[in-house]
């Protein structure tokens, strides 16, 4: 495949804490303004009241047919109907206020019913919590107001602030906990549940074991590519050489063959440092990140920038992803996208390892075959996201997210 | 003509012929090319690696097929990575004439390949002893192979690189007499009819083998 800009994103990393996203999903809304969420608890007290009037009035008007066994089955039928609109009513809340997004799926009546009734008493609550707030807001304008005026001694002032300061708090704390719990109550009704949750996350890692085994397999074909087509041949070509001079029909053709076949025992030794040097760059465990990336620039022909900061060591397991990241995007765009140079920056953002690589080369990098696929998959293995922005015409970003923790 | 897709050692093979007196009427890189070149100047004889551009894995051995189909008059000496039993069968079942099958490590000794080269050249057959070996080791319970004495089995195994029985009687410091006593005792074990040309001889042993 030939993308004009192919994001081969994967799942978004886990955020701590809470269940990991499968891939399926939207990634999770970061916590939405605190005016907004203002604004939805508000309207979560306007919905209760609703909620309130509905359990009031229908609720008496279909108090006898629900006791009567007969006509409680069609009652509760129609009583769920209007329950199920204000239901509704509270997902579209929770989602325009604080970003919820669950699945659209049927949920049974009782527990329709049951969540209109908790959700009905948690907004009153919060309402009454508000209505606490608003009080204690007029009286700490009535003590201000007397100070204004002198009538007030500074020991009931202090006794006043320090009273309404502990009240203050209590009742904060209290709205808080309300908005937490809201949000709890629609994940527990209408969000997936923990078992679908850890079914996700099982197909997620079964799904990235298969792909870590395949790059695993792919490595080895390289590998053995490597040494076929440039060792193995190195090698014969020697004895080729070797074989021609014990042949030779005059001694100075037998010594310029000797020659030469020195000379090409001396490529047959480069060529396989550099081959052992692709299969793992032993630098890494000895000298640290920087230093084999630093490899990595001095093998490449076109001139790399390397912008490296980080503080403190990091996993050893992400190290390695990092350098091969680093190394596979810079042989890329070394073969294929005829850049004058390449930038690579290796920060930490928090938790997280971010590795970029750009190249102002023509773009439109393949990302089958060219190693793209590969890295994916051990990028992914770490719970990490790949993204390859390569327009035609370029310039082409890589971009490796590898969370350290 | 050559037909290998490692530069460095086509221009060597190119060269080591040269220097035996033989004519290189063209060196390429892949299969197609090749038998496009044979098309255009049949040659006596073609060197080719199996495994080449684009795919890398049996682009040599099919234009090889190829080749001894549309010029069966072309010697065809094809090159292999590894020991591959399926390739050498595919190859050597067409007929065993001018047909040569060896180890790609096998140019190093520069001897025994243009050893190979020349008997092929000669209207014979050339299988790699490596790939002999293996063949011959493969004894089942109940393989007649079993049954063949050891100095039996070193004249099968000669017997089925190509070499003629003067050749197997030098090689293993035996009479000719004995080589044939040898082999009398070979066809009667192994239940092969008992023909003349030894052409037919490999291929009789050889298919045995595959078997």
């Amino acid at each position: 495949m030939q993308g004009d800009s192919a994001d081969f994103t994967t799942r978004p990393l886990p955020t701590a804490p809470g269940p990991a996203r499968p891939g399926g999903d939207p990634p999770p809304t970061p916590p939405a303004a605190l005016p907004r969420r203002a604004a939805g608890v508000l309207s979560g007290c306007a919905t209760a009241s609703l909620g309130l009037l509905y359990f009031a009035v229908v609720g008496t008007l279909l108090g006898p047919p629900l006791l009567w066994p007969r006509t409680r089955r069609h009652a509760l039928v129609v009583l769920t109907a209007g329950a199920r609109r204000l239901v509704r009513l509270e997902r579209r809340r929770r989602s325009a206020f604080f970003g919820d997004s669950f699945p659209d799926r049927p949920v049974p009546d009782h527990r329709i019913l049951r969540y209109l009734a908790t959700r009905t008493y948690a907004g009153l609550l919060t309402a009454v919590v508000l209505g606490l707030l608003g009080f204690g807001v007029v009286l700490a304008g009535l003590l201000v107001a007397a100070l204004a005026r002198g009538t007030l001694g500074w020991r009931e002032l202090l006794t006043q602030a320090l009273l309404g300061g502990v009240l203050l708090f209590l009742d904060v704390q209290g709205l808080v906990s309300l908005e937490a719990f809201d949000a709890r109550l629609a994940r527990e009704y209408f969000g997936p549940s923990e078992r679908e949750l850890m079914q996700r996350r099982i197909d997620e890692l079964a799904t990235s074991r298969a792909a870590v085994l395949q790059a695993v397999d792919t490595e080895r074909r390289r590998i053995e590519r490597d040494l076929h087509d440039g060792v193995q041949q190195r090698l014969v070509a020697l004895a080729m050489l070797l074989g021609r001079a014990r042949r030779g029909r005059t001694p100075e053709q037998a010594d310029s063959l000797l020659e030469q076949a020195h000379r090409e025992s001396q490529d047959v030794l480069t060529e396989l440092r550099e081959v052992a040097w692709r299969v793992y760059p032993t630098a890494l465990d000895n000298l640290g990140l920087k230093e084999a990336l630093a490899g990595v620039s001095e093998r490449c022909d076109i001139p790399v920038r390397m912008d490296f900061a980080l503080a403190g060591p990091l996993p050893a397991s992400v190290e390695t992803a990092a350098y091969f990241v680093v190394s596979e995007a810079v042989t890329n765009a070394a073969k294929h996208s005829a850049a004058t140079e390449i930038v690579v920056s290796v920060r930490a953002h928090g938790p997280v390892l971010v590795v970029r690589i750009e190249d102002d080369g023509v773009g439109g990098a393949h990302l089958t075959g060219s190693g793209l696929t590969g890295l994916h998959s051990r990028v992914g293995a770490l719970d990490g996201r790949l993204h390859v922005h390569s327009p035609t015409g370029g310039p082409t970003t890589i971009t490796a997210e590898l969370p350290c923790g | 003509m050559l037909a290998e897709d490692s530069t460095l050692l086509r221009e060597g093979l190119v060269r080591l012929l040269v220097e035996e007196g033989h004519e290189v009427l063209a060196a390429v890189g892949d299969g197609v090319a090749l038998v496009r070149q044979v098309e255009a100047q049949p040659p006596d004889m073609v060197v080719v690696d199996i495994r080449m551009p684009p795919t890398h894995t049996d682009e040599g051995l099919r234009a090889a097929l190829e080749i001894r189909e549309r010029w069966p008059g072309v010697g065809v000496l094809v090159l292999s990575q590894h020991m591959e039993r399926n390739y050498a069968a595919q190859l050597l079942t067409s007929s065993a004439e001018r047909v040569g099958y060896l180890l790609k490590d096998r140019v190093a000794q520069v001897e025994e390949f243009l050893d190979a080269l020349e008997r092929i050249q000669a209207g014979g057959a050339a299988i790699d002893p490596e790939v002999v070996r293996q063949l011959v080791i493969r004894t089942t319970h109940g393989d007649p192979l079993a049954r063949l004495t050891p100095r039996e089995r070193g004249v099968l195994e000669t017997l089925a690189q190509g070499h003629t029985n003067a050749a197997i009687s030098e090689k293993l410091h035996i009479s000719t007499s004995a080589v044939e006593k040898h082999l009398n005792s070979i066809f009667d074990k192994l239940g092969l009819a008992h023909t003349t040309g030894y052409n037919r001889r490999i291929l009789a042993v050889l298919r045995y083998l595959e078997s």
